[in-house]
């Protein structure tokens, strides 16, 4: 399956997507009064140099079955919305307290640890409303809506990337393995899911799409950390030290990489199951390739 | 007669209090229930069951019933609301915030479970409000839910509580913050909220265009309501009659109504807003509004 997804140029798909979410979600967060609050919010949504995987997936997946990406735009942008306010509580001096994100300042070193709080509180309920205002009614009917809504309420909530979050502070029997799937499996599985939702996919390809989004997003996570590893060990210099552990530090470096190739493994065997959508299969078996090799750069590389 | 007529509603609305509060009690008991991790759960759970008002849910429930919805319908989104109340409230009392140890007479959430899983929990309430609305909502076309979530998502958000609380944050300390601001503050901090307690339960129960709109000029005036009335019971109350710090208003340096017009006027205002709220009812069959308008005496008059 290697050979599938050279024949696609993942880049070019990704770069032109990137510029599409970028647009409207500069245009989905005008600033009005109090304006404070707009630049917070707006300050990480629209960071440079953002890659945008979450909107990426849930197109690809929207557009694996033949549905208009139209249809998939107003949820790709809460995707990236909700995602930004779980990051901006995550980073907070209370929690992870972590001075910086994507290479700049965190949100709380920039507004203020009141204004990151309310940047979150408000950036929840913008992707939910985003969806309602946005998605043309003519391509996705109301109680795909309501399923996209409850995906995406359950990534961020208290079994999703809360707990993640949680079990990445309180540690416990097995943390590493469960806090890295809630926070990174979780939202690959919630973008592709709601990509299947929003074309109307069937309930099984529907769960396919869950077990391959959730492989891919822990997937990129771990080389993300395999990445960082090595480069620690090269340069023998010690790089800026987190609270959480990740896989990597835990179980080390071989292990991690064992790993990743199992989940590539698993993330295509799942897609081999759409066969019968040929090359609209593409973007996806690229995308797990890109996860696991990295193999050109996208965004901003200190991202 | 009258006055009899009259002793016989306030006694009915308060076992009608009751009634709903424990329904609405029971609902949110079962809707959050203790799974793994515990702690979330449990910080969720401690102060969404510490046994508020529920003023929310039940003008929710009541003006779902007053359009001639049954209560079961609303009865998700009156948790809904709930959930995000309470949200706010344990965000608002962090130390980053208004640093509160004390709420509806118990410890703050983050006193018993931390910072870090009161910002954790308050973030769970909010999405699971959603959630619940979406998946536990029966007997309504998915086009009103999906109506209703996006009325409750403006709400809360940088053009609702949210907008009131950073604006409310910004006044702080401030000599001239004048009417218009502190109207701002409210209108958003508490109103938006309350407003969209009132339009969930009117679209939810079926109700026209007409209809809920009505209801929402009847909910923006409670809205207001509800804050003059807290700004008062503020400096006229101790710690112990409100079950949250009292005076905390004059000590943070915030602006309220008292400080802005004096005690008396704010009770004329008060007056004002209550019976402007019950003009807006007035379109509707006495009967049925009658526990919208005994909810809006219950704002006007209470003691906590």
């Amino acid at each position: 399956t290697q050979s599938k997804s050279t024949q696609f140029d993942l880049k070019t798909y990704w770069t032109t997507l990137i510029a599409e979410i970028d647009q409207k979600l500069d245009e989905a967060i005008p600033v009005k009064y109090p304006e404070q609050i707009y630049h917070a919010m707006r300050y990480s949504v629209l960071a440079k140099g953002a890659k945008r995987s979450p909107p990426v997936m849930c197109v690809a997946s929207c557009e694996l079955f033949g549905a208009d990406r139209l249809a998939a735009f107003p949820t790709a942008c809460a995707l990236e919305m909700v995602h930004a306010a779980s990051l901006i509580h995550d980073d907070l001096p209370c929690m992870d307290d972590d001075p910086s994100r994507r290479g700049q300042p965190s949100n709380h070193t920039i507004y203020g640890v009141d204004m990151a709080i309310l940047a979150g509180d408000a950036l929840f309920p913008l992707g939910f409303r985003h969806i309602v205002s946005n998605t043309p009614s003519n391509l996705v009917p109301e109680p795909r809506v309501l399923r996209v809504i409850t995906e995406i309420a359950r990534a961020v909530g208290s079994t999703g990337m809360a707990a993640g979050q949680f079990l990445d502070l309180e540690g416990g029997p097995n943390f590493v393995e469960f806090a890295q799937e809630k926070k990174f499996g979780e939202m690959g599985e919630c973008s592709a899911v709601c990509g299947a939702l929003l074309a109307g996919a069937e309930e099984d390809e529907i769960e396919r799409l869950r077990r391959y989004g959730r492989a891919v997003g822990v997937l990129y996570q771990l080389v993300d950390d395999i990445l960082e590893e090595k480069s620690k060990s090269k340069n023998g210099g010690v790089v800026e030290k987190k609270k959480g552990k990740s896989y990597v530090e835990v179980f080390g470096v071989e292990k991690a990489m064992e790993v990743a190739e199992e989940l590539r493994a698993k993330a295509k065997l799942e897609l081999d199951g759409f066969e019968k959508y040929g090359e609209s299969t593409l973007p996806l078996y690229s995308f797990v390739d890109y996860a696991a090799d990295r193999g050109f750069k996208i965004g901003d590389s200190s991202s | 007669v009258k006055e009899g007529d009259e002793e016989k509603s306030i006694f009915n609305f308060k076992s009608y209090m009751v009634q709903k509060a424990n329904s609405v009690n029971q609902a949110l008991d079962s809707a959050v229930l203790l799974r793994d991790p515990i702690m979330i759960h449990e910080s969720m759970r401690y102060s969404l069951l510490a046994g508020g008002k529920r003023v929310r849910p039940m003008l929710c429930l009541s003006a779902c019933e007053l359009v001639g919805g049954k209560e079961s319908v609303a009865m998700p989104a009156a948790c809904a609301v709930e959930m995000i109340h309470t949200m706010s409230l344990i965000h608002d009392d962090l130390p980053c915030m208004d640093n509160d140890d004390l709420r509806r007479g118990k410890p703050t959430n983050h006193k018993v479970f931390g910072e870090d899983v009161a910002v954790l929990a308050g973030d769970a309430l909010l999405a699971f409000a959603f959630e619940h609305m979406a998946v536990s909502t029966v007997g309504v076309p998915a086009a009103k839910i999906v109506r209703a979530i996006g009325e409750l998502a403006k709400s809360i958000g940088s053009e609702g509580l949210v907008a009131g609380q950073v604006v409310d944050i910004d006044s702080e300390g401030l000599a001239n913050v004048g009417l218009e601001q502190l109207e701002f503050i409210h209108l958003h901090k508490t109103g938006a909220l309350l407003e969209a307690s009132v339009v969930l339960g009117a679209i939810l129960g079926g109700g026209t265009d007409e209809e809920v709109e009505k209801l929402r000029s009847f909910a923006r005036c409670i809205g207001l309501l509800f804050q003059v009335v807290d700004d008062i019971l503020d400096v006229t109350k101790s710690s112990q009659e409100l079950g949250k710090t009292a005076g905390k208003d004059l000590v943070a340096d915030k602006v309220t109504y008292p400080r802005l017009m004096g005690i008396d006027k704010s009770r004329e205002f008060a007056e004002q807003l209550n019976t402007e709220a019950k003009q807006h009812l007035s379109g509707f069959d006495p009967i049925k509004a009658a526990p919208l308008i005994a909810l809006a005496n219950y704002i006007a008059y209470r003691q906590n």
